[in-house]
């Protein structure tokens, strides 16, 4: 695993996965997370191609994706900058939300659990969490 | 479906009784960074010289560009051989002028932007090279001329990791707006891996493995785990 720094942006890249997945999902996070604020520019594709030593058309695909979903835009002549909507971010975040809920669900629901005994798991984790929160 | 640029039907070569290319079927798609990845002895060299017509098939048929290899497409190809060197007399800037008068192509103002990013000096002379240094001016000599195929023959072979990082840094700046086809072999992946687009395998003078690298990575794992199970199965677990 190779962690490389660009920018304000920290990437661990693992090259036994597809590169622009993973550059893709390391962009998202950090704007769910907010450590890249709204109108903030990012890396041209080639400071990030340059930086991350990869191929510039595998940083272009990941950026194209972000462009789609409406998470950062282009500005002619300026660079790639992120979304200025707090909306978007908004749902973006909401999307994850989902997406992990789902995810946890679908493990859960696999291993045989009903909602009752997830709902009871999860009421037993939360109070034993609050808890260790104030010692 | 993108073009091919080379195109390679059951080629065959032998050397006595040892194949060389043993009906090799490759088809690489255009502008592209490819890497051609094997151990030595695979065939790599053999194959960039029948492309380069330096070199016949003994039975098979190769289009490159679209026509037979030869004389008459090779203006059209900048290929650095294995173990190339440069006059020891030179110095960078000899050498560029040296390279517009007599390679097809061959463009200054992209030299210098060249030589700029993998920080050469124009007035540093060939003799006082290091390996590395020397290798980043035959490189350079190289990827500046305007051709639509670029041929690298092992040029990471025996130089130190700076140079090395250098070149690479110094080839992805270059080459992201540009449209050319690299074809580059070389035995040591690990650093290497991320800039290639397009990987194909050899093993014994045959491609045993092809494909998008993000796609062979997502089925596979990287070009380093592949290229390491060729060596553990013996003639490619595929």
């Amino acid at each position: 695993m190779d962690i490389r720094q660009v920018g304000a942006l920290t990437f661990q890249l693992d090259f036994s996965q597809p590169l622009y997945e993973q550059i893709l999902e390391q962009i998202r996070s950090a704007l769910a997370k907010g450590e890249i604020g709204l109108g903030e520019k990012i890396p041209s594709v080639r400071e990030m191609a340059h930086a991350l030593k990869i191929n510039p058309n595998t940083v272009m695909r990941a950026y194209k994706e972000l462009e789609r979903d409406g998470l950062t835009e282009k500005r002619r002549g300026q660079g790639t900058f992120v979304t200025t909507s707090e909306e978007r971010v908004k749902t973006f975040r909401a999307e994850l939300v989902k997406e992990y809920i789902d995810d946890f669900l679908n493990k859960m629901e696999s291993l045989g659990y009903s909602w009752e005994d997830i709902e009871g798991y999860m009421q037993e984790r939360g109070s034993r969490r609050k808890g260790s929160d104030l010692t | 479906m993108t073009a091919s640029i080379v195109n390679c039907q059951q080629i065959t070569k032998r050397y006595g009784d040892k194949h060389a290319l043993d009906e090799l079927n490759v088809s690489i798609p255009e502008n592209k960074i490819v890497g051609i990845l094997g151990p030595n002895g695979s065939g790599k060299s053999t194959f960039f010289r029948m492309i380069t017509g330096l070199v016949k098939p003994d039975s098979g048929e190769i289009e490159v560009l679209g026509k037979r290899p030869g004389s008459g497409i090779n203006r059209e190809i900048a290929y650095l051989p294995d173990r190339a060197r440069w006059y020891p007399n030179h110095t960078v800037a000899g050498a560029f002028e040296w390279a517009e008068k007599l390679l097809p192509g061959f463009d200054i103002a992209n030299a210098k932007e060249l030589a700029d990013f993998m920080e050469m000096k124009r007035d540093m002379r060939v003799s006082g090279m290091s390996r590395g240094q020397e290798a980043r001016l035959m490189l350079i000599l190289c990827m500046a001329r305007n051709v639509p195929l670029i041929i690298l023959d092992e040029p990471f072979s025996g130089i130190d990791v700076i140079s090395r990082e250098r070149i690479i840094e110094g080839m992805i700046d270059y080459l992201s707006d540009r449209d050319q086809t690299i074809l580059i072999s070389t035995h040591e992946i690990y650093e290497v891996e991320g800039m290639f687009d397009y990987a194909i395998f050899l093993n014994q003078g045959k491609a045993i493995l092809s494909g998008d690298t993000e796609e062979l990575r997502a089925q596979y794992g990287s070009m380093h785990d592949i290229f390491r199970q060729f060596y553990r199965y013996g003639k490619g677990g595929f």
